[in-house]
């Protein structure tokens, strides 16, 4: 039997891996101020945020917590015999999160939320529209461009964890106990920096691709925050 | 049309002040030292900074005394006549008076007749403005030269008798205490023409990007410490409530200060991206910013997408001039050229970064000989 491949942290970037890195930064930024605009976590800003905003943001997170291992899934599906190598590594990944909606839903219920409405969720307008872009991408041949969604995704569960998490504990008055989910991104950071590091420069092999990362960056980003704009909506 | 750079002037008020003597100049608030201030100097690494108060809490310099300081400097240092200048373009964070603006008391100082005058407002950025003011009126075709005068006088903020008016020691809660670490005074000037003269700076490009449609305010002076008050200062009966709620204390939410470090980022990568930012080309980078901002993540992002400009290309004056606020990036110029390690074709970027509610400005420079 052949070793796994792994995709390790190259020690440079090519050219293009780099210019890339730089757009999906920017992309980066703009969802930030994407999500700075939302009231909903204007409120986390300015103080104000409640103990009911935050079930109402881990209540409509959930669906698309639940859907990310399965777009995961199928995009590692979608590479060919030829990326078996970036196929090993999403696979790795999809499985590394496919149970994280039931720490979400233990942080729901300890926080004193019912544990029957967050099962019963349907997914927001945001979540739906999220979903079927990403499941749509996702069964496509070779979804390099996914890496622009996985850029955000990762980005936002490092933001939960190291800005979220200890800002609603203080000003929600709730314990750890509750915030499970949200922190649970800052393990093994540096781990996941590496392997996005390898993925880009890997799979940054002509313009066109390059340039579809950066589009389903945006995309997600928008798309995302649509997904967060809507909790107050309901 | 282009704009030069042909002569710079700075001038800081009285001795350098290390650390230990901070306190002695500033108070101690209830006769009381700060638990804060060994971690916000360790933090921004200052290690000198001037003061234009002395320990009496007497001025020594006025704002204005000190900017037309600098504009002499400025002028002495050039032939062109102080009579001939067609635009005096002036910045403050906080004139000597509330009205009128700081240029025409900057103007009165110096005795330029007949000037078109310009005072921008704000905080470190309104620095840029005003010589984003400057240049624009020379590439017009409007004036020939133009007197770019900033200055910062801080630390009248922070005699420990605003703090006792507060509420005193246990009232002050970090987000107010920070700054009094970190500011204090100086001012700085720069003269534009539209031809060059002898080895100057051409200003390439001028380009700010502004983000407070995204983010609440980071830095402010009017606001009451009870952040549920939604009053300003203005609207209290009387500036002495004003001053008892804590609206008059300077305040910084460190917490949001993050964002002007990625904001910086994002504005240098925008640049890169639109051909005006060759990182590999760039000799200099000036920035009142202290580079271990820069550590640990972000700087691994900039590193591995080619975005880094390597810390021996940076210059700061920032460990023993202070930081200066709006003066900074005109101070630090000027000691920049005194150093004398610039060579003509080098290209520089000043980069001035303001928390206020997030305003970024980016200055291009390219070292000419006429």
């Amino acid at each position: 039997m052949s070793r796994t491949v792994e995709i390790a942290r190259p020690a440079e970037l090519s050219e293009l891996a780099q210019a890339t890195l730089r757009r999906l930064l920017r992309a980066w930024f703009d969802f930030e101020r994407r999500l700075a605009r939302i009231p909903l976590l204007q409120r986390l800003d300015a103080g104000t945020f409640t103990r009911e905003d935050y079930l109402g943001l881990l209540l409509n997170l959930r669906q698309q917590v639940i859907e990310g291992s399965r777009w995961i899934s199928r995009c590692a599906s979608s590479f060919d015999r030829d990326h078996a190598d970036v196929r090993s590594a999403i696979i790795g990944h999809a499985h590394d999160e496919h149970r994280d909606y039931e720490q979400l839903e233990a942080d729901f219920v300890a926080a004193g939320g019912d544990a029957g409405a967050i099962r019963t969720r349907t997914r927001n307008a945001g979540s739906e529209a999220l979903h079927g872009y990403l499941m749509y991408r996702a069964g496509e041949p070779n979804p390099a461009g996914l890496l622009g969604a996985m850029w955000i995704i990762e980005g936002l569960g490092e933001k939960m964890a190291r800005e979220w998490a200890s800002r609603i504990e203080q000003l929600t008055g709730l314990s750890p106990d509750c915030t499970r989910f949200l922190r649970y991104h800052s393990e093994n950071d540096g781990g996941h920096m590496d392997k996005l590091y390898g993925l880009l420069d890997r799979l940054c092999t002509t313009q066109q691709i390059a340039d579809d990362m950066v589009c389903v960056a945006a995309v997600v980003g928008r798309l995302y925050a649509l997904q967060i704009e809507e909790i107050d909506g309901e | 049309m282009n704009a030069y750079i042909t002569s710079t002037g700075a001038f800081l008020p009285g001795p350098p002040v290390d650390n230990d003597q901070i306190e002695d100049i500033l108070g101690r608030v209830d006769g009381r030292r700060s638990r804060l201030k060994s971690r916000i100097l360790k933090a921004n690494g200052i290690l000198t900074r001037h003061y234009a108060i002395d320990a009496a809490h007497r001025t020594t310099h006025s704002n204005a005394d000190m900017a037309i300081r600098a504009a002499r400097a400025c002028l002495s240092a050039s032939p062109v006549p102080m009579r001939s200048i067609g635009l005096l373009s002036c910045a403050t964070t906080q004139g000597d008076l509330v009205l009128p603006g700081f240029g025409s008391m900057v103007q009165a100082g110096i005795g330029i007749p007949e000037v078109e005058l310009h005072t921008s407002h704000g905080i470190c950025s309104s620095s840029a403005m005003a010589i984003r003011a400057a240049t624009n009126s020379l590439r017009l075709g409007e004036h020939d030269s133009a007197l770019v005068v900033v200055s910062e006088l801080a630390s009248r903020l922070f005699k420990h008798t605003r703090y006792e008016a507060a509420g005193g020691y246990e009232a002050i809660d970090f987000d107010a205490e920070f700054l009094r670490w970190m500011l204090s005074d100086g001012a700085g000037a720069w003269l534009l023409e539209t031809r060059p003269r002898g080895r100057c700076l051409r200003v390439d490009w001028i380009r700010s990007y502004s983000h407070a449609d995204s983010f609440p305010v980071c830095m402010s002076i009017g606001r009451p410490t009870d952040q549920a008050d939604p009053r300003s200062w203005q609207d209290f009966p009387t500036y002495a409530a004003a001053e008892a709620a804590g609206a008059l204390l300077i305040r910084q939410d460190v917490r949001l200060l993050d964002h002007i470090v990625k904001l910086g980022v994002d504005g240098a990568l925008r640049l890169i991206d639109e051909g005006l930012l060759d990182v590999a080309r760039l000799d200099h980078l000036l920035c009142h910013y202290s580079s271990h901002h820069f550590r640990s993540r972000i700087f691994d992002l900039l590193q591995m997408s080619g975005a880094m400009i390597p810390y021996e290309k940076w210059f700061t004056n920032l460990y023993t001039r202070g930081n200066t606020g709006c003066a900074s990036i005109l101070i630090m110029l000027d000691d920049f050229l005194r150093q004398g390690s610039a060579e003509t074709g080098d290209t520089l970027l000043c980069m001035v970064p303001e928390s206020g509610r997030f305003n970024v400005a980016y200055i291009h420079l390219t070292i000419v000989e006429a």
